[in-house]
């Protein structure tokens, strides 16, 4: 990092790094992620959904953690599971407990 | 001028380059041993001025062992930008010369002087103007002329300041035969295992075989042979540069008021420095041209001091050179024109080899200087820096954030 320009910071002019993802996830039966798909798709026959060209297998689940937090204002409860992707790519998935969502975003 | 190409080289080296600018600007370091400190590296010597290395101070060395060498080693946090910035301006000193220039590292640059002696005369008269224009004689410049820039160098090292080598077509052979092999483009490994042969001077490596030499030392040895060999000339390549840029007004009706003439002066310096030519260059001459009333004419030019792309920068100047010598009459068409460039900050030391070398007194300049000019063209900031806000948070998003790099 850049060494600070000791100019006074304005919050105003702060932008996000790192924001979350949504992200479509398959789990198996023990509720761990098997793939991870960026876009939308489209459902095959019957409402399926199989896996497609946006799609990527998870090669090894590393760690997996809970955050319950902030209470007193706008909760959260996620359920995280850091992850390797095929391909080699290093990434956080979380499930929002509160929507079922999940996102992904950088360790 | 774009892509000339000269045969025959002259070779101005200016050793130690940075330790002479050093000097240039601070003149109380002349007579002390000094040394600059590696960019890379603040811990180590980067160059020695020749009173630090007679008392041992050596390139490589780390500060307390030069301090250990000689306690009153005067010792200098390195400015890379300051030393492209006179070497930029030592090659356009240069150019007022020949046409034809290639530089090669700081402090060592080639002049094409294919066609000078219709011009200046002899090779030592060439080798004087150019010393001359190159204002190096006080910085104990080495000139060397020869047909080929290796050549051209080799005589450069074995000149002395004031004492150019030229060496003609006809003595080049035996000239180069006779040199050491230290002047041979090979790294470190490679003049060990040829000082190992047995080898000492060019004509001993240029006795064997260039199949041999190529099957020991690879494609480097091979060009090494055919250069010591007189086999190859490489010719000097001129850079190339954007031609003058030129922006023009016509006034409805003829105009005499100075600070009419200085906004639009501003206004045509806005519009040549979007136009695409001179991506990548900062201008270093500029010209304003009018023509007046009942046919007459006016000039001014400036050479600024430091090559700039942002109008603030370039209009002062014009503007001082307007009120010394106003047009004698009213203007009824401004022009102003770009004559002169040097390369732009996205060669400055920012990224690529200068994000890695530059020193830290430099880099905050580099780094305000891109700022400031991206944030001219664009009119908005592109340069981010990361911020630390909640680092320890468990929320990764929260832990960092981009705010707007300003200087």
């Amino acid at each position: 990092m850049v060494a600070p320009a000791r100019t006074p910071l304005r919050p105003d002019r702060l932008r996000a790094l790192n924001l979350p993802s949504a992200v479509e996830v398959g789990l198996d039966t023990w509720g761990r992620p098997m793939w991870v798909r960026e876009s939308a798709d489209e459902e095959g026959a019957e409402g399926e959904r199989g896996r497609d060209a946006d799609e990527r297998g998870v090669e090894e689940v590393l760690e997996e953690w809970r955050i319950d937090d902030e209470w007193w204002r706008t909760p959260i409860h996620r359920r995280y599971v850091e992850v390797v992707l095929e391909g080699g790519a290093h990434v956080v998935l979380f499930e929002d407990v509160m929507t079922g969502e999940w996102y992904m975003q950088q360790p | 001028m774009q892509g000339l190409t000269s045969e025959h080289a002259a070779c101005l080296w200016i050793p130690l380059f940075p330790l002479r600018c050093e000097e240039e600007r601070r003149p109380d370091l002349v007579g002390r041993p000094t040394a600059l400190l590696a960019p890379e590296d603040s811990r180590r010597i980067w160059q020695a001025s020749p009173l630090a290395r007679r008392q041992g101070v050596q390139p490589g060395l780390t500060v307390s062992q030069a301090i250990g060498l000689c306690p009153t080693l005067a010792l200098l946090e390195p400015d890379p930008v300051f030393y492209d910035e006179q070497f930029a301006r030592l090659l356009l000193r240069l150019e007022q010369v020949s046409p034809v220039i290639e530089p090669a590292e700081l402090g060592r640059a080639y002049v094409g002087v294919d066609g000078l002696e219709g011009l200046y005369g002899s090779p030592l008269r060439q080798l004087e103007i150019i010393e001359r224009a190159a204002e190096a004689d006080e910085r104990g410049a080495r000139l060397g002329w020869a047909r080929g820039k290796f050549a051209a160098w080799v005589a450069a090292t074995r000149a002395k300041p004031g004492e150019p080598v030229i060496v003609t077509d006809e003595a080049r052979a035996t000239f180069l035969q006779a040199q050491p092999l230290a002047v041979l483009p090979l790294d470190a490994d490679d003049h060990r295992r040829l000082q190992q042969l047995g080898l000492k001077s060019l004509g001993d490596f240029t006795a064997l075989p260039e199949a041999a030499v190529t099957a020991q030392f690879g494609r480097s040895g091979r060009a090494a042979w055919r250069l010591a060999a007189g086999r190859v000339d490489e010719p000097v390549r001129g850079q190339i540069r954007p031609q003058p840029i030129v922006a023009t007004l016509d006034f409805p009706s003829p105009v005499a008021d100075g600070g009419m003439l200085a906004h639009t002066i501003g206004v045509l310096i806005e519009h040549a420095l979007r136009d695409p030519r001179r991506t990548g260059w900062r201008v270093q001459a500029a010209r304003v041209r009018a023509a007046l009333e009942q046919g007459a004419s006016w000039m001014i030019e400036v050479l600024l001091k430091d090559p700039a792309a942002l109008r603030e920068r370039i209009l002062p100047p014009l503007v001082t050179r307007l009120e010394q010598t106003p047009p004698t009459g009213a203007v009824e068409r401004l022009t102003v024109e770009f004559t002169a460039f040097a390369r732009g900050t996205d060669e400055l030391q920012l990224f690529a080899r200068d994000a890695v070398a530059a020193a830290r007194a430099g880099r905050h300049r580099a780094l305000r200087a891109a700022a400031r000019e991206i944030h001219q063209r664009l009119k908005r900031h592109m340069l981010y820096r990361v911020i630390e806000v909640q680092p320890w948070s468990r929320l990764p998003e929260r832990r960092y954030a981009l705010i707007a790099f300003e200087p």
